[in-house]
């Protein structure tokens, strides 16, 4: 901390009367009374807190600039690309200072110049920025704020930064010196310099790419062995010969196998974390039933590739026109969730079985607690109804998640708060406040307990359902965060954002440990592969991304949507990857094909393997009748279950 | 990505005058030039910024539509007092109101009386939102049903009729990525047009000659269920080119046979395949249109004319008309005028025998007003000395007595509301018949009538109602204009007895997904046996009264709105399809017409739509 930046906090402290504060400060930094008098006359707080403060002349900023754009079009073809990169953010900072220093008019014409010869994907920024003109506007503006408090960082290659070192000491442009020192980050590394694809795969974000550090510490992507369930199996499996005895014609096939499905996972993943890495609630026996019943259910399976397509039941919400904001289905697919604009959520059952609600309190006591079955029991036959609705959000509901067990439902709205719904007794249980902005996404975690929720306010937070505060909160983001996925071994936590970038962060100690640029817009979709080596994103760019969550680079990028894509989600055999969105169409990606061509030999942490392109990878793709998607999901057994809205307005 | 432009980057600011309107419009009176330029600015800004925001909320609502509550939701979140409020027709759209520290931007609304409110025709409330579930695909093929959206979009329908090279090499299951086409395309450098096959497989082949069989068999319900599935089925556009044949040679044939059932039942496919939303019918009118006009204006089309009911057929082949005018017609193919000039030629004949002369007075009256006056108006007179000559007459021939008076009704019943508009009152008797000669005094009774009652017969009235005639039509005002303006809800007609009571029953749950703003009529087959072979039973069933009722789920509130006797005539039997006249009785206002059930469109299709069970996949294989 240099001196001014020092005695402009003791000014802040000073004019809010913390003098205890100040004191100790001023102790600690061993200055003297008198020289914080004497700093303080020549510093102003908003100068150091801006950091824009330059007396340049106006006319200078577009001469310097022609002068780097001149340097960068005329160097050699290997360096130009990469050289290239620091154009967009020389020009947005010197368009933000000379805004700042009261240039508005020259600000406005370097703006015109320059600004519609920048990469496509820097248009909207632009455009935004645009939108300043006013050293006031820039004042709480989120654009402005993250330029100026953030250095935009740049990956450059050793040769083409000592080429540009070179470059802007011959010239001693003292603009152009100061906004690189200032504002701009050289994460430079060895080898040779990047080329165009390369370069425009990994940029675009807000802040620039992600450094190299942000991507070396070690992630537990793995999926730790499933705790011991063949004890509890003993049992089942008579079952299963007994049904087996019934139907003689059956293959046998599966009788040789002992027990298939728990010998499977006995060796364990080396990258997956320990299993108490994350503490977690017992489980009770209704769980491990459950687990079971999973199981069995998975042994079911239709194994999908290629030549083996899914079949696809789509749920069309009818009258919708413009109220449903977000869907969801349970992992056993029995219920629906749909959450309302009008602030309402609904929940449909999709079995024959109906939605019951429990029993009152006087009935309750009857039930025998002892018995086998008090689950059901308790609960009350004659309340069965097909959909049931909760009614408590004081706005759009934005997103809706069931737990694990099915018991307990979470939705959050545009009116901060997320709610946790009891599904037995349907009424809200808890009304969880933390977020001060509209809540964009929540999830529940795989193993139920924790929940993760994102919103406006460029946070996620981590929650327990019995802390009526959040357990951790992630910042990082330099704006909304606008979906969150729980990583399948629960500890880590995916978030998209606005910002474009993706980032993974450890629960346990909520540190980001990989940061993903390649987004050219917001992020509205996240959906880890069942390995959970992969995490697939897709957002208002119409590409879904492919990371490699083992060094965070981007393997590939599935083009083909016309339109915002909002639903993301892997088979159950981890084969396929269904992406569906605004454009009415689902698309089926080959993820194993995707995986198998995907070397990870050359990869290493510094060095971006050549990413893929979608064409190769898809599938298949069923256009729905003007039914935009808002959730596509697989049953145990691989059946793909889409829900979408059909826009009456839109039929011909 | 586009060039940006200037505008593009910077947008637009408001202008200084704008700002100065605004501010006189709060009551500053004078504003300076400077204050007004930093506001505009200002203001730009500022609004720039609550759009930005707003269009979040409308991207997490998984819209492409940015709508008021966005923009309030943008406006809350900015502790802004979001406006209260969001149409108004007048000027000045905002009051303000401040108090409590608070500050408020309303509409006025005007208090409303409550009895106005429960008299008046409110808006329906908006439908319950509803799932259906159906397969989108099955084991990677997508089946055709009405929930998917046709296989060959009409477009490329209309691509591959124009140039044959463009239809798909294969028939390739729906989204397959198709990496044979572009070679394809090199190959073709020189423009020679390659007959494309329409092979069809042996389930086309199948599902042509059950739905052919159906539709001119004898058995009404099945004839219903293949109606219906040609008129809503996607994918049907292969097998296109074949149904047409299938109608056209029918109709030559059955024309010279004079075999009116099959007339008429090669008439409803046409109007079945004419409903079809998906099919690209543009390249078969030239077949169609002539078949459709024999059924018109053919001089002779059953066995017995002074006996069988041709006339429906007549009625409704001249709808069929009036709709592929409706629908089809371009400034570059003027089916509109052609077919005009085709009527209009039958008309200036004086040789051109009676039903002729009937079918071409239809075939004009169903394209509408326009039509009537221009071209059929200044003919009464030559019409009705026509008509005269035959009914007042001494030798009489029965035929020519018949068709005379159906021309005269239809003369009167067409010509009424032309002339209700055209003419002032008071009417004379004599000066009508001056004017018409001997159709004059029948005439001015009609409109006479016409005028003592507030809500005409909409029939044959303006053209675009006789074309939607279709499935049904609503006297406008009439008893249930309240449900007429609904969205796209479904009627469910059931016969639940003998009795022939209809029981209208307006349900929610149900949906179609065209909802535009059509009745669909579910009809079940009522129990009585309508018979297979009737066509002369015309004149017992016209005299047979029906009464309709109307049940809602809220049949109190339903009730009130209706006349309390509702009379209304139902034609039963199959050769009257046709004529949807409706009568009034007793001059009640209500005059409704409620089509034959077997134009019905039929939903029970739809409904039967099982949904698919989860995880069952053992009926796929």
């Amino acid at each position: 901390m240099d001196k001014s930046q020092l005695s402009a906090v003791l000014q802040v402290l000073k004019k809010y009367n913390l003098k205890e504060t100040e004191e100790l400060l001023k102790k600690e930094a061993q200055l003297t009374d008198n020289e914080s008098q004497n700093s303080q006359q020549g510093s102003d707080v908003s100068s150091v807190l801006t950091g824009y403060k330059s007396d340049g002349d106006p006319e200078a900023y577009e001469l310097s600039y022609t002068e780097l754009k001149r340097f960068v079009e005329s160097s050699l073809d290997i360096y130009k690309h990469e050289l290239g990169t620091i154009l967009f953010p020389v020009l947005v900072h010197m368009y933000l200072e000379m805004v700042y220093n009261g240039h508005t008019q020259k600000a406005i014409s370097l703006m015109k110049k320059f600004g519609p010869e920048q990469e496509s994907y820097y248009q909207e920024d632009l455009k935004k920025l645009a939108m300043v003109t006013k050293r006031e506007h820039m004042n709480g503006n989120e654009l402005t704020e993250t330029f100026k408090s953030n250095q935009f960082i740049i990956r450059i290659s050793r040769d083409t930064l000592s080429l540009l070192k070179r470059h802007l000491n011959d010239k001693k442009a003292a603009v152009m010196l100061n906004i690189i020192q200032e504002h701009l980050y050289f994460d430079m590394y060895e080898g040779v310099a990047r080329n165009k694809g390369q370069i425009d795969a990994t940029s675009g974000a807000i802040g620039g790419e992600a450094k190299r550090q942000d991507n070396k510490s070690k992630v537990f992507y793995g999926i730790p062995k499933a705790p011991d369930l063949v004890t509890l199996a003993g049992p089942v499996e008579d079952e299963e010969e007994g049904q087996d005895q019934d139907n003689p014609d059956k293959p046998k096939k599966k009788k040789s196998k002992k027990d298939p499905l728990f010998s499977k996972k006995t060796k364990s993943d080396p990258n997956a974390p320990p299993a108490d890495r994350i503490p977690v609630p017992e489980w009770k026996d209704n769980d491990k039933l459950e687990k079971i019943k999973a199981l069995r259910e998975a042994s079911k399976r239709v194994i999908l590739g290629p030549e083996s397509m899914p079949s696809c039941c789509c749920y069309t919400l009818l009258n919708a026109n413009f109220t449903v904001c977000c869907a969801e289905i349970t992992e056993d697919s029995s219920m629906l969730a749909v959450g309302f604009n009008d602030s309402i959520v609904k929940v449909w059952t999709l079995v024959p079985q109906k939605l019951r609600s429990m029993k009152s309190a006087e009935q309750l006591e009857e039930v025998n607690i002892e018995a086998e079955d008090v689950l059901v029991r308790m609960m009350d036959d004659r309340s069965g109804e097909t959909s049931r609705t909760l009614c408590g959000h004081g706005g759009p509901v934005y997103s809706v998640s069931f737990s694990p067990d099915r018991s307990l439902l979470l939705s959050c709205s545009e009116d901060t708060t997320i709610r946790l719904w009891s599904l037995q007794i349907w009424t809200c249980l808890v009304v969880y406040k933390g977020h001060m902005f509209p809540v964009w996404d929540v999830k529940f975690s795989p193993m139920g307990y924790y929940f993760a929720s994102a919103g406006y306010d460029r946070t996620a937070r981590l929650w327990a359902t019995d802390h009526y505060q959040p357990l951790r909160i992630f910042a990082g983001h330099f704006s909304d965060v606008d979906c969150i996925q729980f990583h399948p071994n629960s500890n880590y936590l995916a978030t998209g954002s606005s910002d474009r970038r993706v980032c993974l962060y450890d629960c346990t100690t909520g540190h980001h440990v990989r940061l993903m640029t390649g987004h050219k817009s917001p992020v509205h979709a996240l959906a880890f592969s069942v390995c959970g080596r992969y995490l697939a994103s897709a957002g208002t760019d119409c590409k879904v991304l492919v990371w490699d969550l083992s060094h965070g680079h981007l393997v590939a990028e599935l083009t083909g949507h016309e339109k915002t894509v909002h639903c993301l989600s892997f088979s159950r055999c981890g084969n396929l990857l269904v992406s569906g969105g605004l454009d009415c169409t689902l698309k089926l990606w080959d993820f194993t094909k995707l995986v198998e061509e995907t070397t990870s030999d050359d990869v290493n942490v510094s060095h971006n393997p050549d990413v893929k392109s979608g064409e190769d990878y898809l599938l298949r793709s069923f256009a729905t009748k003007s039914s935009p998607l808002v959730s596509v999901h697989f049953t145990r057994r691989n059946l793909l279950i889409a829900v979408a809205l059909f826009d009456g307005t839109n039929t011909s | 990505m586009s060039k940006i432009t200037d505008h593009d980057l910077y947008g637009t600011n408001f202008s200084i005058e704008s700002m100065k309107v605004i501010a006189e419009s709060i009551g500053i009176g004078y504003l300076a030039d400077d204050a007004a330029k930093e506001l505009a600015e200002d203001i730009s800004f500022r609004l720039k910024h609550i759009i930005q925001d707003s269009a979040k909320f409308m991207n997490h609502a998984k819209r492409v539509k940015l709508m008021q509550t966005d923009v309030d939701a943008a406006l809350r979140m900015k502790n802004i007092e979001p406006q209260y409020g969001f149409q108004s027709t007048e000027p000045l759209p905002f009051r303000f109101a401040s108090g409590g520290g608070r500050e408020l931007h309303f509409l006025e609304e005007k208090e409303v009386d409550l009895n106005d409110l429960l008299q008046n025709i409110n808006p329906k409330a908006p439908l319950e939102c509803t799932l259906r579930p159906h397969w989108l695909c099955i084991d990677g093929v997508q089946p055709t049903i009405p929930e998917n959206p046709p296989p060959v979009a009409k477009n490329t329908q209309k691509l591959d009729s124009v140039d044959p090279v463009n239809k798909k090499p294969a028939k390739e299951s729906s989204g397959k990525p198709t990496t044979g086409k572009q070679k394809l395309r090199n190959v073709e450098t020189v423009q020679i047009k390659q007959l494309a096959t329409h092979e069809l497989s042996v389930e086309q082949q199948l599902y042509y000659k059950e739905i052919t069989e159906a539709c001119v068999g004898s058995d009404e319900a099945r004839r219903a269920e293949a109606l219906q599935s040609l008129a809503s089925d996607p994918g049907l556009h292969e097998m296109l080119p074949r149904m047409c044949t299938f109608i056209i040679e029918g109709v030559r044939v059955n024309v010279v046979q004079n075999n009116l059932a099959l007339l008429i039942y090669l008439m409803r496919m046409v109007k079945a395949i004419l409903d079809n939303q998906s099919l690209y019918l543009e390249k078969y009118l030239h077949e169609l249109i002539p078949s459709v006009t024999t059924c018109i204006v053919s001089k002779q089309l059953c066995m017995r004319p002074e006996l069988d009911n041709h006339w429906a057929l007549r009625d409704f082949a001249s709808r069929l008309m009036a709709q592929i005018c409706k629908n089809f017609n371009t400034s570059t193919n003027n089916i509109q005028t052609r077919v005009t000039r085709m009527f209009t030629n039958a008309l200036q004949q004086d040789k051109v025998p009676l039903s002729s002369l009937y079918g071409a007075l239809q075939g004009l009256s169903e394209l509408g007003t326009e039509v009537t006056r221009i071209f059929i108006l200044p003919r009464v007179r030559s019409i009705g000395a026509r008509v005269e000559s035959h009914l007042e007459g001494n030798l009489i021939s029965n035929i020519d007595k018949i068709a005379s008076g159906h021309i005269k009704q239809l003369m009167i019943k067409i010509l009424a509301p032309v002339l209700k508009t055209l003419r002032t009152p008071p009417d004379h008797a004599d000066d009508y018949r001056q004017d018409f000669g001997y159709l004059g005094v029948g005439l001015h009774a009609a409109v006479v009538k016409a005028r003592t009652q507030p809500t005409p017969v909409t029939s044959a009235g303006a053209g675009s109602t006789g074309v939607a005639a279709g499935p049904i039509t609503c006297g406008a005002g009439a008893g249930i204009g309240k449900t007429a303006p609904t969205p796209s809800g479904i009627i469910q007609q059931q016969n639940p007895n003998a009795g022939r009571t209809i029981v209208m029953n307006p349900s929610p749950r149900v949906q179609t997904p065209q909802s535009n703003q059509k009745f669909v009529f579910v009809t079940q087959r009522s129990q009585t046996p309508m018979g297979t072979s009737q066509q002369n039973q015309q004149t017992t069933s016209t005299a047979q009264n029906t009464v309709v009722k109307f049940v809602s789920n809220n049949p109190n509130q339903m009730q009130q709105k209706m006349q309390p006797q509702q009379k209304l005539v139902m034609m039963s039997n199959q050769s009257n399809q046709g004529s949807f006249q409706g009568q009034n009785l007793g001059g009640q206002p209500p005059a409704l017409l409620i089509s034959k059930q077997n134009y019905a469109m039929q939903q029970q299709h739809q409904q039967q739509v099982q949904p698919p069970m989860i995880d069952d996949l053992s009926h796929l294989s």
